[in-house]
């Protein structure tokens, strides 16, 4: 399945990579996602709206709802995680690509993967602490989540978001859900408390920085 | 439409993959990647009668040629990728018998979908992007209606009339000209009648092709009925399985199945207790789970009452009781108890409003014939059992303090939402688990006011439903049995007493005649695979000499029919769509795409059978014969008509057809949030009752003499009680064989079967059966071990899922699989109802939750589905620390 490359254009690629390694794009806006823990259901519209979307076949699976449960009967309790890729502010992903197919966007903080330029050698989902990218066998690539930047230039929010039934998934500027000045139904005022960068048994948000936000559930929160 | 053909299409062909023609392919990528650029192109390996075959729906101008050798493809997102703003976009929306109805909004280029999505507020009026308040919120689609083009263009999807070929069930087909098959069917149609009577075909047509005004599967209102009606031969299916127990309370209690609020009213409750309530999982009403995040968010308490903790209990933050299947009414008697002796009961609202409620509110003619009002049944004042929580908590499970506890809750909290759920009607006695509820709703008063509820069925806002010729000729039936008996019915054939299959009454000299069934027509319905007790409905459908299925996909009931008639999707056909259970707002649907193979609408294919068989233009009266190959003038007649008529002028709406057909959707605007019985309660206007009031105490039912002479067959007592299931874990001596019971809800990634055979659903969730975590360790088993379940009736193998969420002693298995028998005729696709018992309750509530199996680790194959798709466990986190 060797791809050829156009030379040049790997060459531009590698070159925009080590600019954005040693020196983190600092965009003009990061947007990022919140998801609500509790208030989640877990139906999992805004996977099948991304398979969709992104017309993905069985396996590869860019948005990911995680099923959490514990306690013992009749003491239960369960929440639910939505991750996809979470646009991370210092991505492992990018470093890791040896043909500069991975890039961050200036405008919106989107982390964008060229895949005319990806050779599946998988080197990002080894390196990205949240499983975001995603290899397709059938193509021989790695893809992933690109918060749906034809949506985004076209003004409108990604598909998952326009999905969510209970209204419990956006995007918006990150620095404004950690203030909680975004306005937003993924929480209500009483939520606002319980905005966390990071749930239990989810990676350290300081190896990449994850632009991403949770409610989060009360046996959720890492003490 | 254009086909090409390379080679024709082979003779005879197995449908069952495992004896295919040619191995079946795990996942065909190349159909795949052409989904991915747009492209639709039949799968040419899987499903041997497709092979040699390549239709596109690019025939039409888009890509012809690439369709035999698909272009290799590149990846998203840089090879050209169509955006939504460069593709015609149409309104449309999902279908089948989910409770919903959602936008679909398709992407197309040229005759091929390309993508989907939902309402974002544009469309209706007034509308811009994002638009969605509180009054006239966006009606997203669910997980099984954004997969909805991997069921249009699946390889499953059946394209040509197929007759079959072997034995029945063998599952051996060829495809035959329309021609031929109708042909087929006409013949055999005439000449059962002619041996055996108005009796002899069977509808089994069902709401899997509902919910549109003019291409309708339904028993009452669909068009099967009317085209056997007309002909002349038609036994009838009165039971609902899905909710029978709950239709027939309503119409006892409240004399209606409208006992519904529109979702919206449940954004002002206090308290909402879901009894056996799921709808995180199979969402009722166009926005039910949202606006109860609304009244979340404004401070309302929830309760589960419900043998699983349910993913609705972990996103309302319920009160978790768990309850012992099938014991609901007992611990609601409890309730009513603990309510009467605190004297915390709503009387001012029982004196005014309710019947038999107790002495006070009892009829004189029925105390002079020695009934017994509900209080003096609660108190044991007849029987001298007082059904006290502590009583109750012997039957149910629930701890009599917490019993307590939820009663003073519910009485004391108003306004507070009881909402009784379908799923613990579905039992052996399930009624009267449906009334006692009804009961509690009328002492604590909750009826007719804004945040109460008198559901129930949940039927709300209403309005006509019905755009082809809904006439004399609508429901004629000759016989109407039970709809789960018909098996029984065939089987002991002329030996079958009338009580047994439900025979509904008729006035002339048909009355008590049980019907020799002979054919069975499928329209919308996969009910071999949904009915109860499969091995004995396989062992009935030997004996028939007719049995047609009509449908869009191969279904594992198309595998028992003699004729597969191909059916076009929603997409294919003109309709109107609206929500039958809850939601204000009407939906068009416009033919998307032009119908794929030789699929035709169900409306045709009648209308051809009809033209056959002598009263074409009876059937049809707007069309002429050519409709069976031009329907689109007629289609736009009936429903231009259908607008103009029901929805202008009778429901008063101003926007034109035109207008409509242009935005695809209508939202009414309600003035405050629509409540069953409000008139009643607010205005007091009698309820459609024979006494005018809410009957706890049945006129009618107490006024039965002999009950074999009624649809019910056995007694059902006037007053709602408790009555001991027939299995159940109270059961101490059939619980040494059967330990567990086994309860069979609806998944959230099907409906039905519908969706059964979509590899993007397919990843969400396994066909397993859930047990707890202590009843695993008593088995030995551990999750994803492979389990057989077992006991009289049956054996179905699936794997199990072990969790803390469910009570211990029950299990969980969803219904839907499509059934997989093997040699030895055991289940590998983990159907429960080859467990399920074909005995229904005497007012017809199916008992798909009334079983008791036991488990064992197998050996024996568990296959997840015909095809071997990729099945990649979205595994649930188990976190202790």
């Amino acid at each position: 399945m060797a791809k050829k490359l156009d030379k040049e254009q790997v060459r531009e690629a590698l070159k925009r990579k080590v600019r954005q390694t040693y020196e983190p794009v600092k965009p003009k806006v990061q947007l990022g996602f919140i998801h609500n823990n509790v208030d989640c259901i877990g139906c999992r519209a805004c996977e099948m709206a991304c398979k969709d979307k992104n017309g993905l076949p069985p396996g590869p699976r860019f948005r990911r709802v995680q099923y959490i449960e514990g306690g013992t009967f009749p003491k239960v309790y369960a929440y639910k995680v939505n991750m996809s890729c979470n646009h991370c502010a210092e991505p492992a992903c990018l470093p890791a690509c040896p043909t500069g197919a991975i890039w961050k966007r200036e405008d919106n903080g989107v982390v964008d993967i060229d895949s005319t330029l990806c050779i599946g050698c998988r080197k990002c989902e080894a390196a990205c602490p949240f499983g975001a990218p995603q290899y397709i066998p059938e193509l021989n690539i790695v893809s992933k989540c690109n918060m749906c930047i034809d949506e985004l230039e076209a003004g409108r929010k990604p598909y998952c978001v326009m999905a969510c039934m209970m209204r419990v998934l956006d995007i918006g500027p990150i620095d404004q859900i950690d203030k909680g000045a975004y306005k937003t139904t993924a929480y209500s005022d009483a939520d606002k408390q319980n905005i966390v960068r990071q749930v239990k048994n989810m990676a350290n948000p300081e190896l990449t920085n994850p632009s991403i936000r949770f409610v989060a559930h009360e046996q959720g929160k890492v003490k | 439409m254009t086909l090409e053909y390379e080679g024709g299409a082979p003779e005879m062909f197995d449908l069952r993959s495992d004896a295919l023609p040619g191995a079946p392919k795990p996942v065909d990528l190349a159909n795949f990647r052409s989904l991915l650029r747009g492209v639709v192109r039949v799968n040419t390996t899987r499903r041997g009668f497709l092979k040699g075959l390549t239709a596109t729906a690019a025939g039409l101008g888009l890509l012809t040629g690439l369709a035999s050798k698909p272009k290799k493809a590149k990846a998203f997102a840089y090879e050209p990728y169509p955006r939504d703003d460069d593709l015609e976009t149409v309104v449309t929306s999902c279908a089948h018998n989910c409770g919903s109805r959602h936008m679909l909004v398709a992407h197309k280029k040229g005759d091929v979908i390309v993508r989907l999505s939902t309402d974002d507020g544009r469309y209706q009026k007034d509308g811009y992007f994002g638009k969605d308040t509180e009054a006239e919120p966006q009606v997203r689609a669910c997980l099984r209606g954004r997969s909805y083009r991997l069921r249009l263009y699946s390889p499953e999807r059946l394209l040509y009339p197929m007759m079959r070929v072997g034995e029945r069930g063998e599952g051996k087909f060829k495809r035959v000209s329309w021609d031929e098959a109708l042909s087929f069917i006409a013949e055999k149609m005439v000449e059962i009648k002619q041996k055996y009577g108005p009796t002899a075909l069977l509808d089994q047509s069902y709401a899997g092709a509902s919910y549109g005004v003019l291409h309708k599967s339904d028993q009452i209102e669909g068009l099967l009925g009317r085209f056997l009606g007309m002909f002349g031969c038609r036994t009838s299916s009165w039971s609902v399985p899905s909710y029978q127990g709950t239709t027939f309370s309503s119409r006892m209690t409240f004399g209606t199945i409208e006992d519904g609020n529109e979702d919206d009213a449940f954004a002002h409750s206090k308290l909402i207790i879901m009894w056996g309530w799921n709808p995180a999982y199979t969402f009722h009403g166009g926005n039910t789970f949202y606006y109860m995040r609304l009244a979340k968010q404004r401070g309302c308490k929830f309760v589960l009452v419900d043998p699983q903790y349910t993913d609705s209990a972990a996103a309302w933050d319920a009160w978790w009781i768990p309850i012992r299947p099938n014991t609901d009414a007992a611990m609601l008697a409890g309730m009513a108890h603990y309510i009467f002796t605190n004297n915390l009961q709503d009387q001012a609202f029982i004196d005014r409003f309710v019947q038999g409620m107790d002495e006070g509110t009892m009829p004189g003619w029925a105390k002079a014939q020695g009934f017994e009002s509900f209080k003096d049944y609660i108190l044991g004042k007849s029987d001298g059992v007082p059904k006290t929580p502590e009583w109750a908590s012997e039957i149910c499970g629930v701890p009599a303090e917490d019993i307590k506890k939820l009663a003073h809750m519910y009485a004391t909290t108003k306004p507070a939402a009881l909402k009784a759920s379908w799923a613990p009607g579905r039992n052996a006695y399930g009624e009267q688990y449906n009334r006692m509820a009804a009961a509690l709703q009328a002492m604590t008063g909750n009826i007719g006011i804004l945040g109460g509820s008198a559901e129930g069925v949940g039927k709300a806002f209403h309005m006509p439903a019905v755009a082809y010729p809904y006439d004399q000729f609508a429901n004629v039936w000759f016989a109407s049995i039970k709809s789960d008996r018909w098996a029984h019915c065939v089987l002991n054939y002329p030996n079958v007493k009338r009580e047994e299959i439900g025979l509904w009454p008729r006035p002339d000299n048909l009355d008590g005649v049980i019907p020799n069934i002979k054919g069975i027509f499928w329209q919308g319905s996969d009910w071999f695979n949904q009915l109860t007790n499969i091995n004995k409905e396989i062992e009935a459908i030997k004996k028939l000499e007719l049995v047609v299925c009509m449908d869009s996909t191969i279904t594992p009931s198309g595998l028992w029919a003699d004729v597969l008639l191909p059916v076009a999707t929603h997409f294919e056909r003109h309709d109107i769509a609206l929500p039958w259970y809850k939601g204000h707002y009407l939906i068009h649907r416009p033919k998307v795409i032009e119908p794929m193979g030789e699929s035709k609408t169900d409306f045709q294919i009648f209308t051809e059978l009809a033209y056959r068989l002598g009263f074409g233009p009876q059937y049809n009266p707007r069309a002429t014969r050519d409709y069976f190959h031009n329907p689109d003038s007629v289609d736009e007649a009936y429903l231009r008509a259908f607008w103009e008529r029901e929805i202008m002028h009778h429901m008063g709406v101003s926007m034109t057809w035109e207008e409509f057909k242009k935005r695809g959707v209508y939202k009414f605007k309600l003035d405050k949030p629509h409540v069953a019985f409000r008139d009643q309660i607010e205005k007091g206007i009698p309820f459609n009752t024979p006494s005018g009031k809410i009957e706890i105490f049945s006129t009618t039912l107490a006024q039965y003499k002999d009950w074999t002479k009624t649809a019910y067959g056995y007694p059902i007592p006037a007053i709602p009680k408790w009555i001991e299931p027939w299995e159940w874990l109270g059961d101490k001596e059939k619980t040494k064989k059967y330990p567990f019971h086994l309860v069979t809800p609806h998944p959230r990634w099907r409906t039905h079967t519908i969706f059964h055979n979509i590899p993007w659903l397919r990843e969400t969730y396994e066909q397993e059966i859930t047990i707890n975590a202590a009843d695993a360790k008593k088995l030995g088993v551990r999750t994803g071990d492979v389990v057989e379940v077992y006991n009289d009736r049956g054996r179905v193998v699936v794997p199990v899922y072990v969790t803390e969420r469910v009570m211990p002693g029950v299990a969980v298995l969803h219904e839907g699989a499509w059934m997989d028998l093997d040699e030895k005729g055991i289940d590998r696709g983990g159907n429960p109802d080859f467990l399920t018992l074909d005995e229904p309750s005497p007012a017809g509530a199916f008992a798909y939750n009334t079983i008791l199996v036991n488990i064992r680790k197998t050996t024996l194959d568990h296959r997840p589905g015909w095809d071997s798709l990729a099945t990649a466990r979205s595994a649930v986190y188990r976190r202790d620390d």
